[in-house]
């Protein structure tokens, strides 16, 4: 059987960092080097964040369900929050050339994994993202 | 977090020491802006020797900080950059629109 894990916490920035530990420890155990695991753990914060700020607008008492789940020489994350949804189409990462605050977490997302996909369905919203082992991230091209 | 800040001649030295996440950015955006807009000092520098891990929201306030430095004319700089806080700048390609110095006394120093 593969390495899973289900985490079910409120939508309180407080908890970040210990989400952040979970994650990065479990990429770890899956087999990711040093900096593969800080990047996987900065888009699942990023996307988490997301949820507090969108689906939640910034209540700190909603339920986030987390599932970190070894498959196919990867690691699947699969974050389920009951906030507001949000259309395809308003899910667009900003021009980097325009140097402004915000609209950075999208494009973070986008940029480390090999996966990402949104279903909002009847009131629970579903993101899954994927990252597989040996695939690297294009920082900074 | 911590946040503390201390005056060395002309500079203003900004100093974080923790995490910059959703929760704690908000204080960094503040004391920065409060630097820049209320006392006007006229060269900020951000100490990040102890930022072990920066998300999107700590770098739009370190963005924030760069657009109003520069509005006003004064400057603004980052020193001590972790591995981490510099592959989120370089990922968001914003690293080479802020003066980043490795020590505080390259940032002290620059022209």
């Amino acid at each position: 059987m593969d390495n899973a894990v289900k985490l079910s916490f409120p939508s309180d920035p407080r908890l970040l960092g210990v989400v952040r530990g979970a994650i990065e420890r479990f990429a770890a155990l899956v087999g990711f080097d040093e900096e593969d695991c800080r990047w996987i753990t900065l888009a699942v914060h990023e996307a988490l964040t997301n949820v507090i700020r969108h689906a939640y607008h910034n209540r700190h008492d909603q339920p986030v369900e987390l599932r970190l789940k070894e498959r196919d020489g990867g690691m699947e994350v699969l974050m389920v929050d009951h906030g507001t949804g949000v259309k395809q189409e308003q899910m667009c990462g900003r021009d980097l050339d325009d140097v402004r605050p915000g609209g950075l977490g999208l494009h973070m997302i986008r940029e480390i994994m090999n996966e990402t996909e949104y279903m909002p369905l009847d009131g629970r919203n579903e993101l899954r993202l994927f990252k597989r082992k040996g695939s690297k991230s294009s920082v900074g091209e | 977090m911590h946040i503390a800040t201390r005056q060395l001649g002309s500079h203003t030295v900004v100093d974080v020491q923790g995490d910059i996440d959703l929760y704690n950015s908000p204080e960094v955006r503040k004391v920065i802006l409060e630097e820049l807009k209320e006392k006007k000092v006229p060269r900020l520098i951000v100490n990040l020797t102890g930022v072990r891990y920066i998300d999107s929201s700590g770098v739009a306030s370190l963005v924030e900080g760069l657009k109003i430095s520069r509005s006003l004319s004064s400057r603004f700089m980052l020193y001590g950059l972790s591995p981490a806080a510099r592959e989120v700048l370089e990922l968001s390609r914003l690293i080479r629109v802020f003066e980043v110095y490795g020590t505080e006394q390259e940032a002290l120093q620059a022209k």
